[in-house]
C-alpha cells in the first residue's frame, strides 16, 4: 500500500486516480496500531472486551477507559485514537437521547451505529456555516453492541463510516490472529458464558501480558439487564473459569 | 461556545425572539434534519429546541391575543389549564400529590390526565399551567437528566436539574410560556424538592402546593404538616389536601394521584377517586371526608360540642 | 422571515395590529378505542361564515395501524396531516419500518410544540392499533399536551356529544375514573368494552344528533375502522358501504364506511 503513496494522500477531498482516498485508509491503519478488542453476539445478549495496556505500574488501570454506556441497551468498545471515539459516543449517545424523546421508543442498534458512521464522513471543508466538524477522518474504529426488538446485535464501524454487523468480530493490533480464534470457535448455539470466556481466551492469545482482572475489560448487553460492565468480582470469576 | 450558552440563556425581548425566529425559518425545511439518521428530530436537530414564530412584529403580543384564555373567554385556541398540585419534605421522604383534571375555558377537557411526570427514576416533576408547556420542558429535562448521567457517570443531583429547567424557561421569558412546577427527589443531600416557574422564579423549600386549588391545599397542609410524620400519616396529609381543592376548586378534580419519593427512588402509591373519597373516605373505611360524619345524628337540640360552646 | 422593518418595529414596542391568520371551519370527530379495533369518525361539512363544502374530509389514513382526525382551521389541520405523513415516510427509510401507533403520538407533541408560538389551530385525535393489538385513542391539544384515552370527541358538537358518549354503558375499562353521575345504579362487575357493530351504532348516531342540533355539523360522515391483526371483520362485511382501503399486508386492516347526514 505505501508503495503507492503519492500527491494524493494529502488531502481528504481528492481521490487518487486508482480511486482511492488515502486519508481513509490510513486511518484504518490507526487502528491496528490500537489495543485489541473483541465482541461476540449469542441469542442471549452481546459481549465486548477490550485489552487494557497498562504501560507504567504507576499507571491507575481504573483511569483507561474503552468501553462505554451508550444508553440502557446500547454500549461499545473501541480501538484506535480512543480521543476520537469521545466524539463519537457523545454523538451516539445524544442521538439515542433525541430519538427516545422524539419517538418514546428506544433507538435501534442500527439505527444509532448509522448515525455514528453520519458523523465519521463529516470530516473535510465544513459546508455553509456547520460546527464541529472534523478536517480529517476519525481514527477509531467502534464495536456497537445492543439489544432491541430484532433482538441482540453487533456492529463493527471504521473510519471510512462503513458499517457491518458481525457475530463476532476482533479489532485492533491482535485482530487477525484474533478474527481467525473467532471464526474456529464461535457457533450460533453459545451461551453468553461461553462467550464471556471465548472473548477473554481470544484477548489472551493475542496479550503481551499475563491476562488478570486489571487489563482486561469485560461488558455485556443482554435484553434483560441492558448494558453492564461487569466488576471485579465478576470479571474474576470468568477469569477463573477460563 | 461559551458565547453561544451565554447567548443561550441571556435573551430576552423582541430581537432575541426574532434571532430565534430566524434560525427556524432556515431550519424548518432545508436542513440535514430531513434525511439520514436524524431524519425526524426536527426542530430538535441543532441540540436545542427551536420554534417556529409567526412573521409579525411582535410574536409574543399575536400568541397572547389568540390563546390567552384568561384575558378573552371567546380566543380561539384554548390551552389547557387549571390543577392543583403539592409536594412535601418529611423525615420519610417526599410527597407528590396531584390531581387529574384538565380543563380548556370552562370545558373539562379531561379527567384522567397524568400530572406527575416521571423524570427518572429518582427524579418527578409536577404540572401546572400550561400542559403542553409542562409535559414538554419535562420530558425535554428528563433526557439532559440521563445525558448528564452519562457523561457524568452519577445522578444529576435535585438542585442541578431544577436549574437546568429554570434556566430552559428563563430563556423563554416573556414569550408566554406558562408552567409552574415541582421538582422532586433524592440525591446525595436527601430528600429534596424545587419549585420552578416560568417567570424564572426557583426556590428550595419544604413543602409547596401549586395550581388553582393550592391555596385549599395549603389550608390541610399546613395544619396537618410536620417533620416527622410517618409514610402512612404523610401519605394520608398528601390525599386528603387533594380532596379538599377537588372539593373546593371548580377547575381541579377527578382524581388523585399519589408518589412517594425515598432513598431508593419513587414509588406509585395510588389512584383515589375524589368523589368516592368524598363518601367512603380513601382507605374505605366508609367514613369519608365529607359532612355526613361531623353532622350525622345532630339537630338542633343536639348540638356538635363547638356549637354548643357558643 | 423577519425583515429589517419589523425587527426595528419590534425593538422600539411599537403597538401593531395584525390581521388573524386563522379561521374556523367547524365540524366534529369522535374516537373510539375498542379491544382490538378502533373507529374514528368526522362529519365532512366545512363552514366558514356562510359559505361552506359538503365534502371536506377531517379524517386521514397515516398507516394500516394508525388514523388521524383534526378538526380546527382546516387549512392549519390538512398541513399538518401533510407534515406528519412526510416524517412518517423519512422514519421508514432510515429505520427499516412503519412508525408504531405510541411514537406517532409522541411524534406530534414534539410537531405541536414547535408551533408553540404560533400554533396549529387544530385539534387532533390519533387513533389505531397498538403493538400489543390493543384499540388506542390519543387526544391532543393545539400545542401538543397529550394522553391516551379510550373515547374522545373534539370540535364544534364536543360539548353535546363528549356527556352523550360518556354514559353509554359498559364503555370504559377504568371504572374507577367515569361514570361520575350514573354511581348508583352501577357495580364494579362491567363487561369491558363495547363490541364493534355496538359502537358503530353508537357513532352514526352520535353524529345524526349533533348534525340536527348544530349548524356546523352535516353533510356526510365518514367513518374509518381499524381491526387489529387477526381480528375477524365482526359485522362489517354486513355493513352497506363498507370498503377496505388497506394497503400493505402487516395484518392491521383499515375500512371505511360513509353515510349521509342532514344537508340543511
Amino acid at each position: 500500500m505505501f508503495l503507492t503513496r503519492s500527491e494524493y494522500d494529502r488531502g481528504v477531498n481528492t481521490f487518487s486516480p486508482e480511486g482511492r482516498l488515502f486519508q481513509v485508509e490510513y486511518a484504518i491503519e490507526a487502528i491496528k496500531l490500537g489495543s485489541t478488542t473483541v465482541g461476540i453476539k449469542t441469542d442471549e445478549g452481546v459481549i465486548i472486551a477490550v485489552e487494557k495496556r497498562v504501560q507504567s505500574p504507576l499507571l491507575e488501570s481504573s483511569s483507561i477507559e474503552k468501553i462505554m454506556e451508550i444508553d440502557t441497551h446500547l454500549g461499545c468498545a473501541m480501538s484506535g485514537l480512543t480521543a476520537d471515539a469521545r466524539t463519537m459516543i457523545d454523538h451516539a449517545r445524544v442521538t439515542a437521547q433525541n430519538h427516545a424523546f422524539t419517538y418514546d421508543e428506544r433507538i435501534k442498534v442500527e439505527s444509532v451505529t448509522q448515525a455514528v458512521c453520519d458523523l465519521a464522513l463529516r470530516f473535510g471543508e465544513s459546508v455553509h456555516d456547520e460546527d464541529a466538524m472534523m478536517s480529517r477522518p476519525f481514527g477509531v474504529a467502534l464495536l456497537i453492541a445492543g439489544v432491541d426488538e430484532l433482538g441482540p446485535q453487533l456492529f463493527h464501524t471504521d473510519p471510512s463510516g462503513t458499517f457491518v454487523r458481525y457475530n463476532a468480530k476482533a479489532i485492533g493490533s491482535g485482530s487477525e490472529a484474533a478474527q481467525a480464534e473467532l471464526q474456529d470457535k464461535w457457533h450460533s448455539k453459545m451461551t453468553l458464558q461461553e462467550a464471556q470466556i471465548l472473548t477473554l481466551r481470544v484477548l489472551k492469545q493475542v496479550m503481551e501480558e499475563k491476562l488478570d482482572h486489571n487489563n482486561v475489560q469485560l461488558a455485556q448487553v443482554t435484553p434483560d439487564k441492558g448494558f453492564e460492565i461487569l466488576n471485579e468480582t465478576r470479571l474474576k470469576s470468568v477469569i477463573d473459569l477460563m | 461556545m461559551m458565547n453561544s450558552f451565554a447567548d443561550r440563556f441571556s435573551t430576552t425581548g423582541p430581537i432575541a425572539e426574532l434571532r430565534k425566529a430566524q434560525a427556524n425559518v432556515e431550519d424548518d425545511q432545508f436542513s440535514d434534519a430531513a434525511w439520514g439518521s436524524e431524519a425526524g428530530f426536527g426542530s430538535l436537530a441543532k441540540g436545542v429546541p427551536a420554534f417556529t414564530v409567526p412573521n409579525v412584529p411582535d410574536p409574543s403580543a399575536f400568541l397572547r391575543l389568540h390563546t390567552d384564555d384568561h384575558a378573552d373567554p371567546n380566543c380561539r385556541i384554548k390551552i389547557q389549564h387549571g390543577t392543583t398540585t403539592l409536594a412535601f419534605r418529611f423525615q420519610g421522604g417526599v410527597i407528590v400529590a396531584v390531581d387529574s383534571r384538565a380543563t380548556a375555558g370552562s370545558y373539562v377537557a379531561s379527567g384522567t390526565v397524568k400530572k406527575v411526570i416521571e423524570i427518572n427514576p429518582y427524579l418527578l416533576g409536577t404540572m401546572a399551567g400550561g400542559a403542553a408547556d409542562c409535559q414538554f420542558w419535562e420530558t425535554y429535562l428528563g433526557m439532559h437528566c440521563r445525558l448528564h448521567e452519562l457523561r457524568q457517570r452519577e445522578r444529576i443531583s435535585v438542585s442541578a436539574a431544577s436549574k437546568y429547567l429554570s434556566n430552559l424557561v428563563y430563556s423563554y421569558k416573556g414569550m408566554g410560556l406558562s408552567m409552574g412546577t415541582m421538582i422532586c427527589g433524592w440525591d446525595k443531600t436527601g430528600p429534596a424538592v424545587f419549585y420552578v416557574d416560568s417567570d424564572g422564579t426557583r426556590l428550595k423549600g419544604d413543602l409547596f402546593s401549586v395550581g388553582s386549588g393550592s391555596t385549599f391545599a395549603y389550608g390541610v397542609l399546613d395544619q396537618g404538616y410536620r417533620w416527622d410524620l410517618t409514610d402512612e400519616e404523610a401519605q394520608e396529609l398528601g390525599r386528603r389536601s387533594i380532596y379538599a381543592a377537588g372539593h373546593r376548586d371548580a377547575f381541579s378534580g377527578n382524581t388523585c394521584n399519589l408518589y412517594h419519593v425515598k432513598e431508593d427512588g419513587w414509588r406509585f402509591i395510588g389512584n383515589y377517586d375524589i368523589s368516592q373519597m368524598h363518601y367512603e373516605g380513601p382507605t374505605g373505611t366508609g367514613t369519608g371526608y365529607g359532612y355526613d360524619l361531623r353532622v350525622e345524628g345532630r339537630t338542633s337540640a343536639n348540638p356538635p360540642p363547638a356549637a354548643a360552646a357558643a | 422571515m423577519p425583515d429589517m422593518v419589523s425587527l426595528s418595529r419590534a425593538a422600539s414596542g411599537q403597538p401593531s395590529q395584525f390581521k388573524t391568520p386563522y379561521s374556523e371551519n367547524g365540524g366534529t370527530i369522535l374516537a373510539v378505542a375498542g379491544s382490538r379495533f378502533c373507529v374514528v369518525a368526522g362529519d365532512t361539512r366545512r363552514t366558514d361564515g356562510y359559505s361552506q363544502t359538503r365534502y371536506a374530509p377531517k379524517v386521514f389514513r397515516l398507516t394500516d395501524k394508525a388514523v388521524l382526525a383534526v378538526n380546527g382551521f382546516s387549512a392549519d389541520g390538512n398541513m399538518f396531516v401533510n407534515k406528519v405523513r412526510q416524517q412518517l415516510e423519512w422514519y421508514r427509510h432510515g429505520h427499516a419500518r412503519d412508525m408504531p401507533l405510541h411514537e406517532i403520538a409522541r411524534l406530534m407533541q414534539t410537531m405541536l410544540y414547535a408551533r408553540r408560538f404560533f400554533p396549529y389551530y387544530v385539534s387532533n385525535i390519533l387513533s389505531g392499533i397498538e403493538e400489543d393489538g390493543s384499540g388506542a385513542v390519543y387526544t391532543f391539544d393545539s400545542v401538543g399536551s397529550y394522553e391516551r384515552d379510550t373515547c374522545r370527541v373534539a370540535g364544534a358538537a364536543q360539548s353535546f356529544m363528549q356527556p352523550y358518549l360518556d354514559n353509554q354503558d359498559d364503555w370504559y375499562t377504568r371504572p374507577s375514573v367515569h361514570y361520575k353521575n350514573q354511581r348508583s345504579t352501577h357495580s364494579s362487575s362491567r363487561p369491558t368494552q363495547l363490541p364493534l357493530s355496538s359502537v358503530l351504532s353508537l357513532v352514526m348516531d352520535s353524529f345524526v344528533n349533533a348534525s340536527e342540533r348544530h349548524v356546523e355539523v352535516g353533510d356526510g360522515l365518514e367513518i374509518y375502522v381499524v381491526l387489529a391483526k387477526g381480528s375477524s371483520l365482526q359485522g362489517l362485511e354486513k355493513l352497506t358501504g363498507a370498503q377496505e382501503v388497506t394497503a400493505t399486508s402487516d395484518g392491521e386492516r383499515v375500512f371505511t364506511v360513509r353515510r349521509s347526514l342532514r344537508r340543511d
